[in-house]
């Protein structure tokens, strides 16, 4: 098995006057009457699941369903509360829009600065940095810092980075969101390579044509619930309301 | 520095030169553990977007600020130094301990980061609080002033105040030319010790919250 989820829980605090700071807290000490000052919420309750090797997952359900928050655990960005996770390999997370660039680094920079947070060695990124930019096709831009870039250029680079080396385990959340038509096909296609020689790929998604071209799985999360698990039924059904 | 070298110098009635040593002695340690906390404490909120969206071992943000810093302190240790050799300081053997207190006011100063780093997500007017705490501390400890030179009823918030002992470790070999005592050093490898293991301990405690606080 690459992916094994075990029991998993997350509790989120929801604190109901912002951010919590100093200030508050001294305030609040001198208050009369107090309000608790958060909530919890728990993003995911018992959550089981293995993934084995070759295995393509799409992860549907409705907003707040708990999706990112899934795959933000498998990448050990959070830690579950209860629970555990075991991934076997290198893990390529592409959460959000961007894979966690610095916006001041130009992308060339980036290449380097995200490549090797993905565990890749500074000989083997300089041999895939020419690939890299070419599939990004951003050429003209290379040297530009990031935080110019447009929201197409940040998601290509970062997907151009995470799959010109095979990752045993790739991790995409709304992954061609911003990208045009063509940058898409392009992507699928790589996509099949991949899946090809057998790496994982996890996919959170709401576009149907997409999931049903790339998946062969899928797994329908409700308030923090896996609601099924299972092929292209499930997908149906969860359309279908 | 050369300005407040010649207020100071002035007010208390001492040589220039000599006085500008004794400062650039007390200023290193000062200025490396004032920047290190406050800069420290910035650390993850500025990594807010890389934390959120991969897996990086967080002990490298306040670590990595913590070197950075410990590398600019000792290339300014080096242009200063360059400068007392001009105006005729004391070169003595005793400079070799200067990497060793180095060691301590650095390991001291990573616990505190490392605390500090955790907390400011929490509060995020820690920052600004701590600022200003570090401008009270400035004065509080022995920089611009000989340890006894602080008499009376706040003499013992100098004998409390740990920088002390670390401005000490510093000067004593700089300004002096001397070992420091083993006292001093006994009390600084103490509390350099404490500092960091306190401070991992509260980090590994709490570091897996951070993701969830920024």
């Amino acid at each position: 098995m690459k992916v094994i989820v075990e029991d998993v829980s997350l509790k989120f605090r929801l604190y109901h006057e912002g951010s919590a700071s100093a200030k508050e807290y001294f305030a609040n000490l001198l208050r009369r009457q107090k309000n608790k000052a958060f909530s919890d919420f728990w993003a995911l309750k018992n959550v089981s699941l293995s993934i084995g090797e070759g295995e393509r997952v799409g992860i549907i359900g409705r907003n707040g369903a708990g999706k990112s928050t899934l795959l933000k655990t498998v990448c050990r960005v959070y830690e579950p509360t209860y629970g555990r996770i075991v991934a076997n390999g290198r893990i390529a997370p592409l959460l959000e829009i961007g894979a966690g660039f610095h916006p001041e680094f130009t992308g060339r920079e980036n290449i380097y600065f995200n490549g090797t947070i993905l565990g890749y060695n500074k000989r083997l990124l300089r041999e895939i940095e020419s690939e890299v930019i070419a599939f990004a096709e951003l050429e003209e831009f290379i040297d530009t810092p990031v935080k110019y870039y447009s929201t197409g250029m940040y998601m290509r680079l970062a997907f151009s980075l995470a799959t010109t080396v095979h990752p045993d385990i790739l991790v995409l959340d709304e992954l061609f969101a911003g990208g045009d038509s063509e940058f898409v096909k392009r992507g699928k296609e790589r996509m099949y390579r991949m899946i090809d020689r057998a790496s994982v790929m996890i996919l959170v998604s709401h576009d149907q044509s997409l999931l049903r071209s790339l998946c062969k799985r899928f797994i329908w999360l409700d308030h923090g619930k896996i609601i099924a698990d299972g092929d292209v039924d499930v997908l149906n059904r969860y359309c279908a309301g | 520095m050369s300005v407040t070298a010649v207020v100071f110098s002035t007010i208390f009635n001492m040589d220039l030169k000599t006085y500008a040593i004794f400062l650039f002695a007390g200023m290193i340690p000062f200025s490396y553990f004032s920047t290190s906390v406050v800069q420290s404490g910035q650390s993850f909120i500025q990594n807010e977007s890389l934390l959120k969206k991969i897996y990086v071992p967080k002990l490298l943000f306040p670590l990595g600020v913590s070197v950075a810093l410990l590398i600019d302190s000792l290339l300014t240790f080096v242009a200063l130094f360059l400068i007392v050799v001009v105006i005729g300081g004391k070169i003595s053997f005793a400079l070799i301990f200067v990497p060793f207190a180095y060691l301590l006011l650095f390991l001291f100063t990573f616990g505190v980061a490392l605390v500090m780093s955790v907390s400011t997500v929490y509060s995020r007017d820690l920052q600004h609080i701590v600022g200003i705490l570090m401008q009270a501390l400035l004065f509080l400890s022995p920089v611009f002033y000989k340890p006894d030179a602080l008499q009376g009823k706040v003499a013992w918030l100098i004998s409390l105040n740990p920088l002390t002992q670390f401005i000490d470790l510093f000067r004593t070999p700089i300004y002096s030319g001397e070992f420091p005592s083993l006292t001093t050093v006994l009390i600084s490898m103490a509390l350099a010790a404490t500092s960091v293991f306190v401070g991992l301990w509260f980090f590994a405690k709490h570091e897996n919250k951070v993701a969830f606080r920024l």
